[in-house]
């Protein structure tokens, strides 16, 4: 009867409130017609919530306090505020950042993933399973319909691919007849490729099988003439040839020494003479010094590249 | 013009400072009376509720909807006035500082009303400080679950969620807390006024 009583006591409390499954209810309920201290227990109980509901006074404050807690508060908002304008630019800031939080809180809850599946934790494992296996079959779909040299084609770097087409080929006719950098490989391990020259505008046009949506131009640009020399590496021209990725209808343009050089453009120099002038040399070191960021990519050129004859002023690029 | 709660919180949220107002208006009995309850005295309860609206307006923003405002806004009124009350009670151990609890005690009965009879009156009033006398003297813990479901009505689940706890621990509390009020209150049961 004790054990009883013990375990019926700790029904009573949820027995007064009604909260207790109908079962249980009907338990409670005929043990306190037998049991003598939990009916008692049970009439001082309900008593006591009658007490509370009934005779317990909820403190109240006049309207009048209430008017005037919310001007105080209103004050103490106001002076807590920001005043100073970079205290205003931080609060603004930081309001903003707390905005851009909840919407992505809000957002990121709308498309919660249990919004739209069950998931059970003790099931997680399974799912791993299944993600594992679905990876599995799939993975071999893909790489038959997706295989990975397709993709490498971008993943060669832009530069790999402008020293494959590079060359500096010069025109047909007078290639031969010019000693110097006529037909040049940048990379020589690298096969060359023949360039698809366009002899009747200034813009040489050269073409890779192996680039993909890329095109070579060079500029040939004789020094204080405006025409365009018809022999390609005249002894006074300046030879000037970059390269842009990928985008096919790129014009030809002079780089410039302030010019960004991305990984999607390259700039080749040629210029001339710099192996013949010590000074131009040594000011072609030092700009190159001072260019860093061009001069990073200038390096991708080999030396002797710059073996030609007329120093080239390179404040000018 | 009437806003809705839900808009009222995105105003709030998007930095409307007068969005706070009309919730302030809702809610300020809610939040006194808690306040008042918890910290058994006045002067207490308003910082209380200083503390508790400007946490509101400070962290609107953290504000889900995975629980009511209601349940939000006890959830720091509660925080905060229970906080309170350890500050408060650390402070007066180390010096000795006089209570002034009995403030709220004594100006309970203030609202007893005047009626035709005055010895039955005088009698509730009685009864009434007695009750109020006997839920302030519960420890703090009991006495914030019983003010909770007794006075605010609120569930064994959303108690929990608002302290933290589990619904066993409420269940527990509550229980441990009716018996002892059981015992303070067995004098006035058979009160002539019940």
């Amino acid at each position: 009867m004790r054990s009883k009583c013990q375990k019926i006591e700790r029904l009573i409390s949820d027995y007064i409130d009604g909260r207790l499954p109908e079962q249980q209810a009907a338990d409670v309920t005929s043990h306190i017609y037998s049991c003598g201290s939990c009916k008692r227990e049970v009439t001082e109980l309900r008593k006591t919530k009658h007490l509370l509901k009934n005779f317990y006074i909820e403190p109240e404050a006049p309207d009048i306090y209430y008017a005037q807690f919310a001007t105080r508060l209103q004050q103490r908002i106001e002076e807590s505020a920001p005043t100073a304008p970079h205290q205003r630019i931080a609060a603004a800031v930081t309001r903003f950042g707390w905005q851009l939080r909840t919407q992505v809180y809000r957002y990121t809850d709308y498309f919660r993933l249990s919004r739209f599946i069950s998931i059970r934790q003790h099931a997680v494992p399974y799912y791993v399973l299944g993600l594992t296996m679905l990876m599995l079959i799939a993975t071999p779909f893909l790489l038959t319909h997706f295989p990975l040299e397709n993709r490498n084609e971008y993943a060669n770097s832009p530069s790999t691919a402008v020293h494959n087409a590079v060359t500096l080929a010069a025109d047909q006719e007078n290639a031969a007849s010019h000693s110097i950098n006529t037909r040049r490989n940048l990379n020589s391990e690298r096969t060359m490729e023949t360039p698809v020259v366009d002899s009747g505008s200034d813009i040489w046009k050269f073409t890779n099988d192996r680039v993909v949506d890329g095109y070579i131009f060079t500029t040939l640009e004789k020094k204080d003439s405006d025409k365009v020399p018809s022999v390609a590496l005249d002894i006074d021209s300046e030879l000037l040839t970059y390269a842009e990725f990928p985008a096919q209808d790129a014009t030809s343009e002079r780089l410039t020494g302030r010019d960004v050089l991305t990984d999607r453009r390259y700039a080749l120099l040629l210029l001339r003479g710099i192996n013949t002038s010590q000074q131009a040399r040594q000011e072609y070191q030092r700009k190159r010094s001072e260019f860093r960021g061009f001069s990073h990519k200038l390096l991708d050129v080999p030396l002797e590249m710059m073996s030609v004859e007329v120093g080239y002023d390179l404040i000018e690029l | 013009m009437d806003r809705t709660e839900a808009l009222l919180i995105a105003d709030l949220c998007e930095g409307d400072e007068t969005a706070l107002a009309p919730l302030i208006e809702r809610y300020k009995r809610m939040v006194y009376r808690l306040a008042v309850q918890i910290t058994k005295n006045r002067a207490d309860a308003d910082d209380v509720m200083q503390e508790t609206f400007i946490k509101v307006y400070r962290s609107i923003h953290t504000f889900r909807k995975d629980a009511t405002f209601e349940t939000w806004l006890y959830r720091i009124a509660v925080n905060e006035a229970l906080n309170f009350v350890r500050r408060r009670d650390r402070r007066r151990e180390c010096s000795l500082e006089t209570s002034a609890e009995s403030e709220y005690e004594l100006t309970v009965c203030q609202n007893a009303q005047v009626a035709n009879d005055p010895h039955a009156q005088a009698e509730k009033s009685e009864l009434r400080q007695h009750v109020t006398a006997a839920v302030n003297s519960l420890p703090l813990k009991h006495r914030t679950v019983v003010i909770l479901h007794e006075f605010e009505g609120l569930t064994h689940a959303e108690i929990a969620s608002i302290l933290n706890c589990s619904e066993g621990t409420v269940r527990s509390r509550l229980h441990y807390a009716r018996k002892k009020l059981r015992i303070l209150l067995k004098p006035y049961m058979d009160a002539r006024t019940l």
